[in-house]
């Protein structure tokens, strides 16, 4: 075996985003010595035809990342309706009553445009 | 957090239990989770074997980039080239991340290779003479690849279903790379329909055998009924073949080609076609780098290795004293 080759490899991780409005998205790993080739790598393993308009690189070993055991903690359980719009559906009945259309978010939303 | 709940101090039997529960409910299983035995090293072997053979694969296609026929015909085969040793890179980690636990790594699976404990893809061991098996590899090869890959979109493991699903993407520009190739060479002249007609009939055979044998009484072995049991794969190798028929040799046929078995037919009534067997002794010897090319191709990629390994001594990050 070539012992020279044992510490070459380095594990990075790569995220992209196709234009400067969309976020960051995980691509996938690499292998590479350093960073500089880890970000051309990255350009050759993955961003061969699409767009892209910014990388990271990101050494595995400083991301922390959940365990088993914690991933499978954060299924979410199905009682958040006091935290949703849907808990409050019945304000629009009772909007109703007093003659008023309710503020929904898409009324809301709406109040930051220009027209 | 309760102690008495936490994975670790659950039984190896409970583990399974919980694993294949996983499973059985389609949920996707990470590179670090908890997993049988059996299920590593049954990716291990799968994965390992489906990235090489991707890099090998990029060797016989690689010696048309300088012999296309024209500016175009050039591009196109060299991006192909490219996404080949693109989709070795993306599959090699894969299976690295699920070595980690043996404390192995791409060095080992080099080494591997030249030494022959790690095989590759019965296909890239054989030659490819002509520009219609240059069009044949990318239309026929790539079309059974397909076949394969788009089976496993959904396995179990979610590393190597996410490297699939940006596989396939590509494999469909593959796919029609090829067929432009042969469609131009079968409006040609006779001299150029022959050309693909030769290809066809020279491989034919190392299609059928593309998919495997159809059970381990054929050639020994057959990881096929562990692949489906733990959800990497739904069809088996005779559906997967069965399935390529279906597909191709209607347009095989349609292109004035002819499928060199006389006795190919479909079987109405059994719904199956009926084909020629290839030899499977010589599949077994093939696979095991005794096929036409294996030594050039296995040579080819040491000698790569070898004269750039200056390259990985001096970016090594164990080499920054000196």
């Amino acid at each position: 075996m070539d012992e020279t080759g044992k510490g070459f490899y380095q594990e990075f991780e790569v995220f992209s985003k196709r234009t400067f409005k969309s976020p960051f998205q995980h691509q996938f790993s690499l292998l590479a010595p350093n960073e500089e080739l880890a970000i051309v790598m990255a350009q050759e393993n993955f961003m061969r035809r699409e767009p892209v308009a910014d990388i990271w690189v990101v050494k595995r070993s400083d991301i922390r990342m959940l365990d088993q055991e914690e991933r499978e903690g954060l299924q979410r359980l199905d009682n958040k309706d006091y935290r949703n719009t849907k808990g409050y559906g019945y304000l629009k009945k009772k909007w109703r009553d007093y003659e008023q259309n309710m503020l929904d978010e898409k009324e809301i939303l709406s109040w930051g445009g220009d027209d | 957090m309760d102690v008495l709940t936490s994975f670790e101090r659950l039984s190896d039997e409970e583990k399974y239990e919980h694993f294949m529960k996983r499973i059985e409910a389609g949920e996707k299983i990470e590179a670090d989770d908890w997993m049988p035995e059996e299920y590593r090293q049954t990716l291990i072997k799968l994965i390992s074997m489906h990235g090489i053979s991707e890099i090998m694969g990029a060797l016989p296609e690689k010696e048309w980039v300088p012999k296309a026929p024209t500016l175009r015909r050039k591009l196109g085969i060299m991006a192909k080239v490219q996404d080949e040793m693109g989709h070795g890179q993306l599959l090699l980690r894969v299976a690295e991340d699920l070595m980690k636990p043996y404390g192995r790594n791409r060095e080992d699976i080099m080494q591997d290779l030249f030494t022959g404990r790690l095989k590759f893809h019965n296909v890239f061991h054989m030659p490819a003479p002509t520009w219609g098996d240059a069009g044949l590899i990318g239309w026929l090869v790539d079309g059974a690849a397909i076949m394969t890959q788009t089976n496993m979109l959904k396995a179990s493991y979610g590393p190597y279903a996410r490297a699939l699903q940006r596989i396939c993407a590509e494999e469909v520009f593959h796919a029609q790379h090829g067929e432009a190739i042969i469609m131009a060479l079968a409006e040609g002249t006779e001299e150029q329909k022959a050309l693909i007609q030769d290809s066809l009939n020279r491989w034919w055979d190392s299609l059928l055998m593309f998919f495997g044998p159809a059970s381990a009484d054929t050639t020994g072995s057959s990881k096929q009924d562990i692949t489906v049991k733990y959800k990497i794969r739904s069809k088996t190798n005779e559906q997967l073949r069965q399935d390529f028929f279906s597909k191709y040799v209607p347009r095989i046929l349609s292109l004035g080609l002819e499928i060199p078995d006389e006795t190919m037919h479909y079987d109405k009534e059994n719904e199956t076609w009926v084909y020629q067997q290839p030899d499977w002794n010589e599949f077994k010897n093939i696979v095991k780098n005794n096929g036409p090319k294996s030594k050039d191709r296995l040579d080819l990629r040491k000698n790569a290795y070898d004269q750039n390994a200056w390259v990985r001594k001096a970016l090594s990050p164990d080499n920054q004293a000196i």
